[in-house]
């Protein structure tokens, strides 16, 4: 555990977390008094979704996600909480950075949107041209931002010309310089509420959704797709787009498993709020299908590394993605049955 | 996944650790350090080759004078010629033709100035590209 003092003299408590998004929330609900664990801001924001945009390329390849859209968790588990925020983009680089620097003097914490190429204090090899990272400026230092970034183990230092370049990138989803904090936290607020309404949203979005590229759909779909792939493209670029997905799954600051495995822990932590063994046994059939999702990459990374020289096969890769499609589809039925009979 | 499944295997993060969750031995779930998995660094490790061989490919092309160095720059910086074209504020379309060796040898120093800030570089690295 880290603890950082904010210019108001007031200490900051840098917690280590999965996901960028989840992370920021969480720590700026804590700042405010209101003690939340990621997992939970993660369930009540409804972040975990599946989405294969195979029309939306990322330096040439199509985008898999396994989280529901940047700023979604935040605005999400802001509303189903009662949190006030203020959310602010800007057209001119210097207006945004003069009104960081006088909101950090105030003694305000403030979570970003920047593109994590140009954030330097990141392994080269993780650097690449994506509009989505978020974290939290702690207060100004010589030259730059003390900023504390939930994905690394502890805060670091961060150049102004960077920040300056990562908030104003341009590409698919531009950030604008977006900054939020919370302007309003109430002290105790309804949480068995607003994780009923998280888990009802994210049932709805996993099950009930017309476009065959999301949820539980959408897995079926990028399984039919990655079977036929290397009749497609050949195997050459087959691997390619399997090698793409599965650092989609990984990578990109998901907790292991496509969020899978935080998804347990918030069914977990909301099975003790609630008192109810059902949800309970939901969290360890979530731990199981993680473990699927663990193998659909083990098996991917064998295939990519021996160049079919083993007996791995995409079919193979096809049968793993298709139970976990299935468990999945069973799994979210049993909660949206189990959420409907909770009590507030 | 179990505290004690969570992979140790390398740490091509330099250093730093990811945060991955896991059961403990009490079947709860906690936040647990990693410092990298083989599975993810074969994937991550195919697309940082693919990166280099495609800016070495480039490189040799600027030296034969097939391209301008800005092509080269702009590949190192991972960016495609419509985000380039964004940054600087020109059209895609002449961003392009300024990706012909001819075109960009001519171009107004003011111009280069924006490319070069855009792409984080100073002058003289804008123009030409490493001798490796």
């Amino acid at each position: 555990m880290n603890i950082e003092i904010t210019a108001s003299g007031k200490p900051f408590v840098h917690n280590h977390s999965a996901h960028c998004e989840s992370g920021v929330t969480s720590a700026l609900f804590r700042d405010q008094g209101l003690d939340i664990s990621e997992a939970l801001v993660f369930g009540i924001g409804s972040g975990i979704f599946f989405g294969h945009l195979f029309f939306v390329k990322m330096v040439g390849l199509p985008i898999t996600t396994f989280r529901s859209q940047p700023g979604a968790v935040f605005r999400k588990a802001g509303k189903r909480l009662g949190v006030k925020f203020v959310t602010k983009r800007f057209r001119n680089p210097q207006k945004g950075m003069a009104e960081l620097r006088q909101l950090l003097k105030q003694g305000q914490i403030v979570g970003l949107t920047t593109n994590i190429y140009w954030l330097s204090y990141f392994p080269n090899r993780f650097r690449f041209q994506f509009n989505g990272h978020n974290l939290i400026a702690l207060r100004e230092i010589e030259g730059g931002f003390r900023v504390s970034d939930p994905v690394l183990e502890h805060p670091v230092d961060c150049l102004a010309e960077d920040l300056e370049r990562a908030r104003f990138s341009h590409g698919p989803l531009e950030p604008h310089g977006l900054m939020y904090y919370p302007s309003f936290v109430p002290q105790n607020p309804d949480i068995k509420k607003a994780c009923i309404k998280g888990m009802k949203d994210t049932c709805n979005m996993m099950l009930r959704t017309h476009i065959p590229i999301f949820g539980v759909r959408g897995i079926r779909f990028l399984a039919k797709r990655i079977k036929n792939s290397p009749q497609k493209l050949g195997f050459h670029e087959a691997c390619r787009h399997l090698g793409n997905i599965v650092r989609m799954q990984e990578e990109i600051g998901t907790g292991g498993a496509g969020f899978r495995f935080m998804y347990a822990a918030f069914l977990q932590e909301a099975g003790e709020l609630f008192q109810s063994d059902e949800l309970k046994q939901l969290s360890q059939e979530m731990t199981a299908i993680g473990d699927i999702w663990r193998e659909f990459a083990v098996v991917s990374a064998r295939i990519i590394k021996q160049r079919g020289k083993t007996e791995d096969t995409f079919d193979k890769v096809y049968d793993i993605l298709m139970e976990c499609a299935a468990r999945e589809e069973a799994l979210f039925r049993k909660l949206n049955e189990v959420v409907r009979k909770l009590k507030v | 996944m179990k505290v004690n499944e969570v992979p140790q295997d390398i740490t091509f993060y330099e250093g730093a650790r990811r945060a991955c969750y896991a059961l403990d031995d009490q079947g709860k779930y906690v936040i647990v350090p990693s410092c990298g998995w083989s599975a993810e660094d074969v994937v991550n490790g195919l697309a940082v080759a693919e990166l280099a061989t495609n800016l070495e490919k480039t490189r040799q092309e600027v030296l034969k004078g097939l391209k301008s160095p800005l092509v080269y720059h702009m590949e190192r910086r991972q960016m495609t010629p419509e985000i380039l074209a964004k940054t600087v504020g020109i059209l895609s379309i002449r961003v392009r033709r300024h990706f012909r060796p001819d075109v960009f040898s001519n171009l107004k120093s003011s111009i280069l100035e924006r490319y070069a800030y855009a792409l984080k570089l100073t002058f003289d690295e804008l123009k030409s590209v490493p001798e490796k």
